[in-house]
């Protein structure tokens, strides 16, 4: 094995936690008076001053050529590892050390500037990032070829869409030529249209050689582009190793809490014969998890508390499935698949519902929950908790529709018959 | 070519690393110069149009104080003081907002921070060069070729950019953490402004009929020699009142600069957290 390109040893950052007004740029009397208090007094002022670690001894090693993934929950120390590594923050502790030049991209357009145009804005951006004169120059008619803006040049870019806006800066970024590139969610800002043209493109900037750190929340984009995974929680490094080890792990790690309890919601309506007491989803192998991957099969648990000496006859249950405008996704009834439940037993009964093949795109969705008793409303909650749904490879191909291209994804196929 | 992080907080000057990254600077200057004056209409005139204001107002209130007759001489003594004050104020206001300003950049990128502040002074440096031009011709074309003095001119420019520096680092580095400076800078400047010889001379201020100290902390105000030594230059006469009191405000530039230097270099690495 060759020496490693990227060393970190137990690298951690610890955060001071202001509590009092939260903020960590205080004003200079209120350091001065806080600073004349603890003269005067030796007890501690009453704020508080909690710490936290966003990273905790955190030590892997990334071979030359690595495309690695940092995956994690939010929260979880990903972004603070990025920018530790791009020599942004300072760790509290730790080592890194790393062979050849790095370019960061935490943000696509750092530095551009709306009054400049779209060429000067091109080389200041460049030269941000790392780049020669030089190199700009020779690189510059692809830049703009991948952007799409040879008309809008010396337009200044305030005036750009801002699909025109991200483009430009993402053809700047997506030209960089280090040894190793570190790349945060950007692909997840802006323009829907451009991922998998960007995508591509960072696929064949690693293709090169080079090593690639990427983080994102987007299973199918590290799958696709990552051979290994750094997987973080709560800022300690949980595993580090082959993408197909590490992936399904994460998907898997969620805690089986992630039940929603619904026992005590105020806001539902209907007569009570019947009520909703949770909600809970589960993975492909019937193990509850917090997350639905797409393309996955999934399993919703339903708890549903019958009143006692209530008639429960004729169950009618239904869950929906809302987007983040709020229009209406999909509806499950178990009317529409004629198994309406004739009898249902009072006291607690947990219903399953199956979904073989979830076809959601990643995101949120709103669930809403209904029941009907005997043709009468007997619960109804809207808005009873979120789904999430993890992108995930529904076609088996690694690819995905881009996500403006509607909301669910359909199995198909193609042929030529004649 | 290998990088090694670590927790260590007292940064270093890296000149080498900073000569690398000389590309970088010249766009953000260049950045800052093609900015400073878009979608004004004036353009780079208001280069000119900003101190001849100034010279106006302060030629009528030099000729009222001071009762000069000579108009030409009243014109241009001023018009030295207000370019030479206009570099300073602008420079020290400038390279203090230059961190916060580009805080945009400085929480996404890796470079050299003493890039900001130098090229914030680097376009002061340009609004100065072009005013500087205009009150030469016309030191010129009405009063004609200054004497050996202009020698010097040099030597006091490179001593006022060392101190707008100094002084400007100082409040750069503060202001990430505590905007205060924002509104306690523009204060500063004024008391200094009404404090330093702009546009009245510095005879007249040690005419006063003051305490000796006071005149004594008077002559160890940089601001003094920096705008004494930029009139010597072209109207020679008298540049130094006192050696040691001279001494002591070149001292106390130098001084300003080791510290704001290492201020600023002892916080450097962990702008990102504050700002």
């Amino acid at each position: 094995m060759s020496s490693p390109i990227i060393k970190v040893e137990g690298i951690s950052k610890k955060y001071n936690l202001l509590h009092k007004d939260g903020g960590t740029s205080d004003s200079l009397i209120e350091s001065a008076s806080r600073w004349a208090r603890s003269l005067v007094s030796r007890e501690k002022t009453h704020e508080s001053r909690e710490e936290f670690w966003a990273l905790r001894d955190v030590s892997f090693e990334i071979q030359p050529g690595d495309r690695v993934g940092i995956i994690g929950r939010n929260g979880a120390g990903k972004s603070t590892l990025l920018k530790i590594l791009s020599r942004i923050v300072l760790p509290t502790s730790g080592r890194i050390e790393y062979d050849g030049r790095m370019a960061s991209l935490l943000e696509v357009g750092t530095g551009f500037h709306g009054d400049l145009s779209g060429r000067e804005n091109i080389y200041l951006n460049g030269s941000i990032l790392g780049m020669s004169k030089k190199e700009i120059d020779r690189k510059f008619d692809e830049i703009i070829d991948f952007a799409e803006v040879e008309k809008f040049l010396d337009t200044p870019v305030k005036r750009y869409s801002s699909g025109m806006y991200v483009r430009l800066a993402f053809a700047v970024a997506a030209h960089l030529e280090p040894e190793i590139l570190i790349v945060d969610e950007v692909l997840a800002v802006g323009d829907a249209a451009f991922q998998k043209k960007c995508l591509g493109k960072m696929r064949e900037v690693s293709g090169g050689g080079r090593t690639i750190l990427f983080v994102s929340h987007n299973m199918a984009a590290i799958q696709n582009l990552c051979d290994k995974c750094v997987y973080l929680k709560n800022g300690q490094l949980v595993d580090y190793g082959k993408s197909e080890l590490i992936i399904p792990q994460y998907l898997q790690s969620t805690n089986a809490t992630s039940s929603v309890d619904l026992s005590n919601r105020p806001d539902r309506m209907g007569n009570g014969k019947l009520r909703y007491k949770s909600f809970q989803i589960l993975d492909k192998n019937k193990q509850a998890t917090e997350h639905a991957m797409c393309g996955s099969p999934l399993y919703i648990d339903l708890d549903v508390d019958g009143a006692a000496g209530a008639n429960l006859s004729y169950v009618r249950l239904s869950v929906a499935f809302d987007d983040d405008y709020g229009n209406r996704i999909t509806h499950m009834g178990n009317d529409i698949t004629n198994q309406l439940f004739e009898k249902l037993p009072a006291g607690p009964n947990k219903i399953r519902i199956t979904i073989p093949k979830l076809p959601l795109k990643g995101g949120e969705y709103t669930v809403t929950l209904f029941a009907e008793v005997n043709g009468e409303i007997a619960d109804w909650i809207q808005e009873a908790t979120l789904l999430k749904v993890e992108a995930g490879d529904f076609y088996n191909t690694g690819k995905l529709p881009e996500s403006s291209q509607g909301s669910f994804y359909m199995e198909h196929s193609f042929e030529r018959i004649s | 070519m290998k990088t090694v992080i670590d927790s260590t907080r007292a940064g270093k000057l890296n000149w080498r690393e900073i000569l690398n990254y000389t590309g970088l600077f010249r766009y953000l200057s260049l950045r800052d110069v093609l900015v400073r004056y878009k979608q004004t209409w004036a353009g780079l005139l208001w280069a000119i149009i900003r101190p001849l204001i100034q010279i106006v107002i302060f030629g009528f209130l030099n000729l009222i104080i001071q009762k000069n007759a000579d108009y030409k001489n009243a014109f241009l003594f001023v018009s030295s003081g207000v370019i030479m004050w206009q570099l300073i104020s602008t420079a020290i206001t400038d390279i203090s907002n230059s961190l916060v300003s580009n805080s945009n950049i400085l929480t996404k990128v890796y470079f050299p921070k003493i890039l900001l502040p130098a090229s914030s002074l680097l376009v002061c440096l340009i609004d100065f060069a072009i005013a500087f031009v205009i009150f030469v011709v016309m030191f010129l074309i009405l009063k004609g070729a200054p004497g050996w003095e202009i020698l010097f001119l040099p030597l006091v420019l490179i001593y006022a950019i060392v101190f707008c520096f100094a002084v400007g680092m100082l409040f750069a580095t503060m202001n990430v953490k505590y905007r205060d400076v924002k509104f306690v800078l523009p204060f500063i400047l004024q008391i200094a402004f009404y404090i330093s010889p702009v546009f009245l001379t510095t005879g007249f201020y040690l005419e006063r009929n003051v305490p000796e100290i006071l005149k004594d902390i008077y002559m160890l105000n940089p601001l003094v020699t920096i705008l004494d030594g930029f009139r010597f230059c072209f109207f020679g006469g008298e540049a130094i009142h006192s050696v040691p009191l001279f001494l002591g405000s070149v001292g106390i530039t130098l001084l300003l600069l080791i510290f704001s230097v290492r201020y600023f270099l002892r916080f450097e690495k962990t702008f990102a957290d504050f700002i």
